[in-house]
């Protein structure tokens, strides 16, 4: 699986090279700035590019609008956006389109090898990630007669494994309960929260934030 | 306060004419009309002696009355003894009414052509009753000689019928074409006075005082009616009588033209007491306010500039005080503590009524003053919002610079760090002492980054900057301790410092409401609103919030007030608190 990599500090740029390579992940190209990245594109395309939000020269959106024009432009190559921060309002702004084959995540998450690489694979995949900070947040949130209260805690933690983006698989996984388990809990959840259910996985994970963001 | 008011033309002023010497003159002008009502009762060669006598009356009584009225007021104008000079030499002319052939030569030859140029000389010397320009002399010089001594030769060949005493030699045939002469020269003064009043009525393109336009168009009136007058005489056109009488009525026009402007300037004297009240309604129209009151539309203002000694008009340019003897405009300058502050430029006719132009420059000192302390205060209040913008604008760019630091340093190396502990992680064998080292390692790593996370939030919202307002006051109402329903429209950024005191607008608000508020329901309302970006948070708690205490309102309206913005709570007893910010953002 081809990476590309836009990162402005050469540690981490090394770091993720290191990480991913290691991974078994084949790096393609490395850069420091998303005008380099779009050279690199022209001369081939990798499966997944993982880049920083804050890149120069203003280190303000300069990575966010190089992820959404990369989604535009290129819609086979996914998008997983590192970010030392996460914000729910970049997340909506992010996902906006669709959540195929995009990630928003915290950088310190690369600290979980297997975790972040499972991350990567699942984007590269057309899957999507995002930080669980962001849903954890977004779960807390206040709300007038909060619908969530009427979830089991099992179902809340389906409920934001969705909401990060993994698959009934992975969940079922990470729960250590059956397919069939997490099925049913997933259209439980579904139910209480009213959300219309969908077979799509990146369509779930839209709905579930955007019915979480209200 | 001390004002001092100073006419610029000061002089010494003589002194107006005694009561009796009025009265005396006013008695003589009786005598005078009686005489000439006499004269033409009496006359053989006068036909409707009674008609004719009383329009001669009505111009030398009307004249004699306005110019002492006149001197009375301006003991130092000669328009007012000219005007009664002028009644008094009308009433002569009717000596040329008499039967007796010595008075009636001599009333023909000295005074029957001289009114007309006093009249001329009248109109041309209003206001000051001073010839200002060398045409004016001449016009008037030579109206004097032709009507006097050329008349006087004409009647020494023989001219005025056949009793003239004074014929020297007879030669009537060339005294009559010589009297025409007289009579064509004095009709071609007439039509140039004219034209130089038709000039002056224009004034330079300024509009003029009504009252003065009044007078002008009576002056012109009579002069073309005087030219017509002797043109027809000399052409023995027919209906000579009715062009005469109808030349006398109008003559007589002109001191009433003059009485209607002094009536309309009493009228302006009652406005001053208005005056005060229209400069505390339209404190920055002081021009129009003074022009209304003064009745001079021409009316101009200057102001005196201390650091270049020099005036200047409205605009800022440079400007002269318009010279004293210059008889087209006039300056009155308003003083403050012994320096010039201000002039008014006027028109000189005003100088006539100098009580009205006291009154009207007192207030208008006081008005000046008043705007000269506003003008200061603002400068020094815009000079304040300035150094607090500027503080605030140092300190944001600081806190930025702190957060950038951040970013770019110490968390960068926590993160590369953590990655490297994680890749060890995967390299590490099965010892379970070793995994639980790392894993606390790894564990303190992000405990570290979470609590710098929140440093670098609370010194500068990045997202803010990178993404802008909806894109941060979204992450603050996710994060926020109360359910907040936003309502956001905006398209496209705002300058960083507005996007920045409305971030923190919403944010202390809301801060505030998780506090003390007990709300159960917030909102956020950000919108432009013309020119000004609106933030409003309202809750439903239970209000009452000490705005005074504490630094947060305080600090909030310090950055909303320093953008030329302003901040208010409402916040009654149990019935919620409403926080409003309106910040300017071109």
């Amino acid at each position: 699986m081809r990476v590309a990599i836009v990162e402005d500090s050469v540690l981490l740029r090394e770091g993720l090279t290191r990480l991913l390579t290691d991974g078994g992940f084949e790096v393609t190209a490395r850069c420091g700035t998303a005008d380099e990245l779009r050279r690199e594109l022209l001369v081939q395309l990798p499966d997944v590019v993982i880049c920083d939000i804050r890149l120069p020269p203003t280190h303000t959106d300069e990575g966010l609008l190089a992820a959404l024009e990369i989604r535009a432009k290129y819609p086979s190559v996914a998008v997983l956006v590192l970010s030392q921060y996460v914000e729910p309002g970049l997340a909506m702004k992010l996902l906006a389109d669709s959540a195929d084959g995009v990630g928003y995540l915290l950088k310190d998450r690369i600290s979980d090898v297997p975790e972040f690489l499972a991350a990567v694979q699942r984007v590269a995949r057309g899957g999507s990630a995002v930080d669980p900070t962001i849903v954890s947040t977004l779960l807390s949130r206040r709300r007038l007669d909060d619908p969530l209260q009427r979830l089991t805690p099992r179902e809340r933690e389906v409920l934001e494994l969705m909401a990060s983006g993994h698959s009934n698989q992975g969940i079922a996984d990470r729960l250590v309960i059956t397919l069939r388990a997490v099925e049913k809990y997933v259209s439980t959840v579904f139910d209480k929260l009213g959300i219309p259910s969908t077979s799509s996985q990146s369509r779930r994970v839209l709905a579930v934030l955007l019915y979480l963001r209200t | 306060m001390v004002v001092g008011i100073n006419g610029s033309g000061a002089r010494p002023t003589p002194a107006p004419p005694p009561p009796w010497a009025v009265a005396a003159i006013a008695a003589a002008a009786l005598a005078a009309a009686t005489g000439s009502v006499l004269l033409a009762v009496n006359s053989d060669h006068v036909t409707q002696p009674w008609l004719h006598a009383s329009l001669f009356v009505w111009i030398s009584l009307s004249y004699v009355l306005c110019g002492l009225v006149a001197w009375r007021r301006r003991p130092e104008s000669r328009l007012g003894p000219l005007m009664v000079v002028a009644g008094f030499v009308t009433a002569l002319s009717n000596l040329a009414w008499s039967n007796d052939p010595v008075v009636q030569s001599l009333g023909l030859a000295l005074f029957d052509l001289l009114p007309v140029v006093l009249f001329m000389h009248v109109f041309l010397a209003f206001p000051d009753g001073r010839l200002r320009t060398r045409l004016d002399r001449v016009l008037v010089g030579c109206g004097y000689v032709v009507s006097t001594v050329g008349q006087t030769c004409v009647m020494a060949m023989g001219a005025f019928g056949a009793d003239n005493p004074f014929t020297l030699v007879d030669w009537s045939g060339f005294a009559a074409v010589a009297y025409n002469a007289i009579l064509l020269v004095i009709s071609a003064l007439a039509l140039a006075a004219l034209a130089v009043l038709v000039i002056r009525r224009r004034g330079r393109g300024r509009p003029r005082r009504r009252s003065v336009t009044l007078l002008l168009d009576a002056f012109a009136l009579g002069l073309v009616m005087t030219a017509v007058l002797l043109t027809w005489g000399m052409l023995a056109g027919p209906g000579f009588i009715v062009v005469q009488r109808l030349t006398l009525l109008v003559l007589g026009l002109a001191p009433v033209a003059f009485l209607i402007g002094l009536l309309d300037t009493h009228l302006g004297r009652a406005g001053v007491g208005n005056l005060f009240v229209r400069l505390r309604d339209n404190p920055g129209d002081l021009r129009v306010v003074l022009a209304g009151t003064l009745r001079d539309p021409s009316l101009t203002l200057l102001y005196w500039l201390p650091q270049y000694a020099t005036w200047a008009d409205e605009d800022g340019q440079p400007a002269d005080l318009p010279a004293d003897r210059d008889g087209d405009r006039a300056a009155t300058v308003i003083e403050h503590r012994g320096a010039p502050l201000a002039a008014l430029v006027h028109d000189p006719s005003l100088r006539e009524e100098p009580a009205l132009l006291d009154a009207v420059t007192a207030a208008a000192a006081i008005a000046l003053e008043n705007g000269r302390l506003q003008a200061e205060l603002r400068a020094h209040v815009e000079e304040l919002r300035g150094s607090r913008a500027r503080v605030l604008a140092a300190g944001q760019r600081e806190r930025q610079r702190l957060e950038r630091n951040l970013h770019d340093g110490a968390q960068q190396r926590l993160i590369a760090l953590s990655l490297d502990l994680g890749l060890l992680e995967s390299r590490l064998g099965s010892d379970p002492d070793a995994r639980a080292a790392l894993a606390k390692a790894k564990q303190e790593i992000a405990q570290s980054l979470d609590e710098l996370r929140d440093v670098a939030r609370g010194l500068h919202p990045a997202v803010l900057s990178g993404h802008g307002l909806a894109v941060a006051v979204e992450s603050v109402i996710a994060r926020a301790p109360v359910p907040v329903r936003l309502s956001i429209e905006l398209d496209g950024r705002l300058p960083e410092s507005v996007e920045v005191a409305a971030y923190y607008v919403v944010c202390e608000s809301l801060a505030n409401v998780g506090k003390h508020a007990k709300a159960s329901l917030t909102t956020v309302d950000i919108q432009r609103d013309g020119d000004a970006l609106v933030v409003e948070v309202v809750d439903d708690g239970i209000g009452g919030a000490d705005t005074e205490r504490g630094t947060g309102l305080r600090g909030l309206a310090d950055r909303v007030e320093a953008l030329g913005g302003r901040l208010r709570v409402w916040t009654p007893a149990g019935k919620g608190t409403r926080v409003r910010a309106e910040i300017p953002c071109g």
